[in-house]
C-alpha cells in the first residue's frame, strides 16, 4: 500500500504548472487534496511518473465574490468553504459540503479537485452541474470556460485535456425567490452516495420560473434536467410530484444495480427524494422572492 | 515559494517542519508518506496505519490544525506545515481531558484506533463549541474502531464537549524535544542496506535532551562504603565503567566524552547501543555528577539519557541517589514505559552495589549481580587498565505507542 516512485513538482505559477504536466508527455498528474488521488496510487491503480502539486500556486486559494458569482480557486479546500461566510451566497454549497467525505478529508480535499476527478457519486460535480457554474480551464493552447454541464463526459472523465489545468470554478449566487434542496442516501455517512439529487426552483410572483434537478450516482456523471414543465404541470407538492418524478426515474437513472442496491432501488430511491427536493426548493424560493 | 520546487522519483529532499513544536528536518523522497515519516524517521508510532488510503482514520494527525490523514500526504508536501500528533496532546503524567475520559469511559479496547479518534475529537471540539451529542456518531463517522464499539467512544467526547463550553484545551504536550527515529535521516528505499556498524555508529556530539522522557527513573541506595571513596569510584571512568552493567568504554574521546557499548539481553531482547557518553558537570562540594548519553542499535533502536547522580553521608556509610530521564525510539518502544522503568531502576540498584565493592576494595568489581541477566562484554571481565570503559547505558524504552 505504498506509492510507486513518482517525481514531484511544486510550481508557483500556473505557467510553470502547465510547462511541467506537459513536459511528462501525458505521464503526469496534477495533485491537489491528494484525497482521491492518493489512495489510486497507493493501491497502485495508478503510477504517473510525476506529480505537480498546484497547493503553492500563487492566487489559486483565492476565494472571491465577482460580479458573477463565488470564485473558488483550485487550492481552495472543502472545508475552507465549508465555513466561508461568503459561501453562504450559495446555500448549496454548504447543504452538500458536510456530505463530501469526512471532516478529515475535506481539510484537505479541494472542491476543484472533487470536480476535475468526477466521481459519478460525488456532490459537488452535481452542485456544479444544477448551478450551471462555470470552470476556468488553462493549457498550453491558452484558457477556455466551460460550463460544467458540459465539462463531465462519463466515468472520472472531463473535457481537461492531461496537460490542463481547472484553475477555478464560478458558482452563481442565490438569486432573489431562489430555493435550493439537496438530499442523498449513503451506505453510512460520508460514503459515496447511492443515490443524491441537488435541485434548484426560482420562483416569481408565486409562479415557478424555473426549476432544475441534477442528480447524482445514478449515472456515470452528473444527470441535469430542466424540469421546469413537469412542476407548473404537477404542482409543488411532495406527493403530486412523486409520479412524474417515478416516470423520470428511468431515463435519469441507467447505473447498474450493485450488492449496495440494484437499479430499481435506485430509481425509486431518486423519485422519492427529487419530488421532496424540489418540493422544499419551491417553498424556500417562495420565501426569499 | 515563489520558486518550483522539483524532486527526482528516486531523489530524497530536505522538508522542514514543526512535529509536535518541535522543528524538524526530514529526508524524504517523494513517495513517502507524511505518517510514515512520522513513524521511521521521528520515532513517533502514534500515528497509525490501517488501510494506507484513506478509509480507516487510524493516521489522522493536526495538519496546520485541522485533522488530515496523514497516509494521503506525502512528507514532501509538508514544508513549513505544523504537525500535532497524539503524543503532542498529553502526558502520561498530564493526560489530555480527552485522553482521560477515554480512559473513564473504556472507549478503547485494543487501543488502535484510539490515536486517530482522539485526534478527531480534538479537531471537532476546537472547531466547534456547540457540537450537539446526536450529531457525535456523524462527526466521528471518519474513524473506524474495530473492538470496542462507538458508544464508549461517543460518550468520552460527549463529556469533554459538554465539560469544556469555552472549548477544548491546546494539546498539552508540544514543545521543543528530542525527536529520535528507527533510521537517522535517510527514508531511501533504494539505497543500499547500511552496514549495521555504520547505522549504529556512535556520533561525536552528545545532545542533551529536552522535552518529556519516556521515562523517568529516580533511585536511591544505601552503601556501606564511606562517601569520599565512592566519590573517587565515581571520579574514576576506568573504575567507574565496569560497575554500569553491560557496558563498556572503548574509547575516550576528549571533554570527558567517551565512546562505548552498552548491552542489554532481556528475555528473547538483544540490544547493543553504540554511543557517547559526556560528562558535562562534575561538582566535588556537592558531590554531584551529571552525565548525558546518546546511543543506538542496529536494529533501528535509540535512546537517549540525562542523569544526575548525588552521593551524600548517610549514617554508616552513604546513600547514593540517581535520576534518569530516558528518552526511547524505534523498536525498544514495544517495551512500553513500564518495563523499561522497572528495567533501568533495576540497573541503578546493581549499579549502586557494584559502586559499592568498587570503593570497598579500590578496584573495579569482579562480578556482575545476576538479577537482570544484563550480558556483560566479556572484554570486561578484565578490570581496569587495557580497555578503558565506561559506563553509559542508557536503555531503555521508548515512547509508548501502541
Ligand atoms: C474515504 C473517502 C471517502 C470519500 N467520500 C467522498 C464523498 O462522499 N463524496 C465525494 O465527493 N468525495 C469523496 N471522497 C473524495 C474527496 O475527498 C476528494 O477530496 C475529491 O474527490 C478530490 O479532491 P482532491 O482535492 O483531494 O483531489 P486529488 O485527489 O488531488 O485529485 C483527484 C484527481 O483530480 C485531478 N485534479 C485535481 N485538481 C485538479 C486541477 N485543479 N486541475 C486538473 N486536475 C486536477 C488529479 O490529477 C486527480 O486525478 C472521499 C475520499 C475518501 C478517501
Ligand atoms: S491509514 Fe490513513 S486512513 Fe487508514
Ligand atoms: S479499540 Fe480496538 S479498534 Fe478501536
Amino acid at each position: 500500500m505504498k506509492a510507486a516512485p513518482f517525481a514531484y513538482v511544486r510550481p508557483a505559477t500556473v505557467a510553470d504548472a502547465v510547462a511541467a504536466l506537459a513536459e511528462t508527455g501525458g505521464d503526469g498528474k496534477v495533485l491537489a487534496g491528494g484525497q482521491s488521488l492518493v489512495p489510486v496510487l497507493a493501491m497502485r491503480l495508478g503510477r504517473p511518473g510525476t506529480l505537480v502539486d498546484v497547493n503553492a500556486i500563487a492566487g489559486l486559494d483565492e476565494l472571491a465574490t465577482t460580479d458573477v458569482g463565488l470564485r473558488v480557486g483550485a487550492a481552495v479546500r472543502q472545508r475552507r468553504l465549508e465555513h466561508e461566510p461568503a459561501a453562504r451566497a450559495v446555500p448549496l454549497l454548504g447543504m452538500a459540503l458536510p456530505f463530501v467525505g469526512h471532516r478529515e478529508l475535506r481539510s484537505r480535499g479541494t472542491v476543484c479537485g472533487s470536480l476535475a476527478h468526477a466521481d459519478p457519486a460525488a456532490e459537488l460535480p452535481a452542485v456544479a452541474c444544477c448551478l450551471n457554474a462555470t470552470l476556468d480551464v488553462t493549457g498550453r493552447r491558452g484558457n477556455r470556460t466551460v460550463p460544467a454541464p458540459e465539462f463531465f463526459t462519463g466515468a472520472m472523465t472531463t473535457v481537461l485535456e492531461p496537460d490542463e489545468l481547472l484553475t477555478a470554478v464560478t458558482f452563481p449566487l442565490a438569486r432573489a425567490g431562489e430555493g435550493f434542496g439537496f438530499a442523498e442516501v449513503a451506505r453510512r455517512h460520508g460514503d459515496f452516495a447511492l443515490a443524491g439529487v441537488v435541485t434548484r426552483v426560482r420562483v416569481t410572483d408565486g409562479v415557478v420560473a424555473e426549476a432544475v434537478l441534477a442528480a447524482f450516482g445514478v449515472s456515470d456523471r452528473p444527470v441535469v434536467r430542466d424540469v421546469t414543465d413537469v412542476v407548473r404541470a404537477h404542482g409543488t407538492e411532495t406527493g403530486a410530484l412523486r409520479d412524474p418524478m417515478n416516470q423520470f426515474a428511468a431515463d435519469v437513472v441507467d447505473t447498474a444495480g450493485d450488492a449496495h442496491g440494484s437499479t430499481a432501488y435506485r430509481r425509486r430511491l431518486f423519485a422519492a427524494l427529487a419530488a421532496r427536493e424540489l418540493a422544499a426548493a419551491y417553498r424556500k424560493g417562495s420565501e426569499t422572492q | 515559494m515563489t520558486q518550483t520546487v522539483r524532486a527526482a522519483a528516486d531523489e530524497s529532499v530536505d522538508v522542514r517542519l514543526t512535529v509536535n513544536g518541535t522543528p524538524a528536518v526530514v529526508h524524504v523522497q517523494p513517495r513517502v508518506t507524511l505518517a510514515d515519516t512520522l513513524r521511521e524517521q521521528l520515532g513517533l508510532t502514534g500515528t497509525h496505519l490501517g488501510c494506507e488510503h484513506g478509509v480507516c482514520g487510524m493516521c489522522t494527525v493536526l495538519v496546520d490544525g485541522e485533522a488530515a490523514r496523514s497516509c494521503l500526504l506525502f512528507a514532501v508536501q509538508c514544508e513549513g506545515a505544523d504537525v500535532v500528533t497524539v503524543e503532542g496532546l498529553g502526558t502520561p503524567d498530564a493526560q489530555h481531558p480527552l485522553q482521560q475520559a477515554f480512559s473513564h469511559h473504556h472507549a478503547l479496547q485494543c487501543g488502535f484506533c484510539t490515536p486517530g479518534f482522539l485526534m478527531s475529537a480534538y479537531d471537532l471540539l476546537a472547531h466547534r463549541t456547540d457540537v450537539q451529542p446526536d450529531e457525535l456518531p456523524e462527526e466521528l463517522s471518519g474513524v473506524l474502531c474495530r473492538c470496542t464499539g462507538y458508544r464508549n467512544i461517543v460518550a468520552a467526547v460527549a463529556d469533554v464537549a459538554a465539560a469544556c463550553p469555552e472549548g477544548v484545551p491546546e494539546p498539552g504536550n508540544l514543545g521543543e524535544r528530542t525527536l529520535v527515529g528507527r533510521r537517522a535521516g535517510d527514508m531511501t528505499h533504494h539505497a543500499p542496506e547500511r552496514s549495521e556498524q555504520e547505522a549504529s555508529r556512535a556520533p561525536e556530539r552528545v545532545a542533551v535532551p529536552s522535552g518529556t522522557p519516556t521515562t523517568r527513573v529516580d533511585v536511591s541506595a544505601r552503601m556501606t562504603s564511606p562517601v569520599e571513596k565512592v566519590w573517587d569510584v565515581l571520579g574514576d571512568v576506568e573504575r567507574l565503567a565496569p560497575c554500569l552493567p553491560g557496558a563498556e568504554v572503548t574509547e575516550a574521546i576528549g571533554e570527558d566524552r567517551y565512546r562505548g557499548r552498552a548491552r542489554v539481553s532481556l528475555g528473547p531482547i538483544r540490544l547493543v547501543f553504540n554511543g557517547v557518553a559526556q560528562v558535562i558537570e562534575r561538582d566535588a562540594d556537592r558531590r554531584l555528577l551529571h552525565v548525558v548519553g546518546q546511543g543506538a542499535d542496529a536494529g533501528g533502536s535509540r535512546t537517549q539519557a540525562d542523569m544526575r547522580i548525588v552521593v551524600y553521608e548517610a549514617d554508616d556509610g552513604t546513600t547514593l541517589h540517581a535520576e534518569a530521564d530516558l528518552y526511547l525510539s524505534g523498536r525498544i518502544a514495544q517495551f512500553g514505559r513500564a518495563l523499561a522503568g522497572d528495567v533501568s531502576r533495576r540497573m541503578f540498584e546493581d549499579f549502586a552495589a557494584a559502586l559499592d565493592e568498587a570503593a570497598a576494595t579500590g578496584s573495579a568489581p569482579a562480578r556482575r549481580r545476576a538479577g537482570l541477566r544484563l550480558a556483560v562484554g566479556a572484554a570486561l571481565a578484565g578490570i581496569g587498565g587495557v580497555v578503558r570503559r565506561l559506563a553509559l547505558r542508557v536503555r531503555s524504552e521508548v515512547r509508548r505507542t501502541s
